[in-house]
């Protein structure tokens, strides 16, 4: 399992590659990529800005996918995030999952995009004309944490 | 001297700073009461928001968990995912 936070632009394809490099036991890779958009809630977005706690921010991570392989026995996950500064367009988060058969690589990608997008150590700022302000989470978002062993 | 870090909205008080910790500064709880002597808007902010504090990188649960000068004490806002 591999957990990588960095402020320079991810490279998916090989990003991919790399992960799948010599592997013959996966019969299923699952991936998803997510990117900034230019705007939220109608709202123009020109750049967002992630924070995190280096060292901490990883282990927390590391400590729930860990979580997450196990319950959906999942042969290997890749998670690269962006923190620092991003711009609409460019790809914040990528996470992949290999595993025997595609249902439990699906499903642990989806719950650990869940935990990311909601609960992972980060602190998000988004830039507009309006100038820069700090996003917490919402009710809504709160409402479907995800709870991982 | 303790290490203080800044994290998120928090950062409006600076990345980082080293401090010396008075004698009877010596646990988490006596530390927030310090802060809010001598830093009344940083205190109120971090109320304000429920934030948590970190002690060498792990949450403290418990106020009274004792603190050192060699210690990285960190400030958290609540997390808002990526």
């Amino acid at each position: 399992m591999n957990v990588r936070l960095t402020n320079t632009a991810l490279d998916v394809g090989a990003e991919l590659a790399a992960f799948v490099d010599g592997r013959t036991d996966a019969g299923a890779l699952v991936n998803f990529v997510g990117y900034c958009r230019d705007a939220t809630a109608g709202q123009p977005v020109d750049a967002l800005f992630i924070d995190h706690y280096p060292n901490f921010s990883e282990r927390q991570i590391a400590a729930i996918a860990e979580g997450i392989c196990r319950r959906f026995e999942i042969l290997d996950l890749r998670i690269v995030h962006r923190v620092g500064r991003i711009e609409p367009g460019e790809a914040i988060v990528l996470v992949a999952a290999l595993s025997v058969h595609r249902g439990p690589a699906f499903d642990g990608v989806r719950m650990l995009m869940d935990y990311l997008k909601i609960d992972a150590p980060f602190w998000k700022q988004e830039s507009g004309p309006d100038g820069a302000r700090w996003i917490e989470p919402s009710a809504e978002d709160l409402a479907r944490r995800t709870e991982v062993a | 001297m303790a290490r203080f870090v800044f994290l998120g909205r928090l950062r409006a008080f600076g990345d980082s700073t080293d401090m010396v910790l008075p004698p009877d500064v010596r646990t988490v709880s006596a530390l927030l009461t310090w802060l809010g002597d001598r830093h009344p808007d940083f205190a109120d902010a971090c109320a304000g928001m429920r934030a948590q504090v970190a002690v060498n990188q792990t949450i403290v649960r418990d106020l009274l968990q004792p603190i050192a000068d060699a210690d990285e004490i960190a400030f958290l806002p609540p997390m808002s995912g990526g």
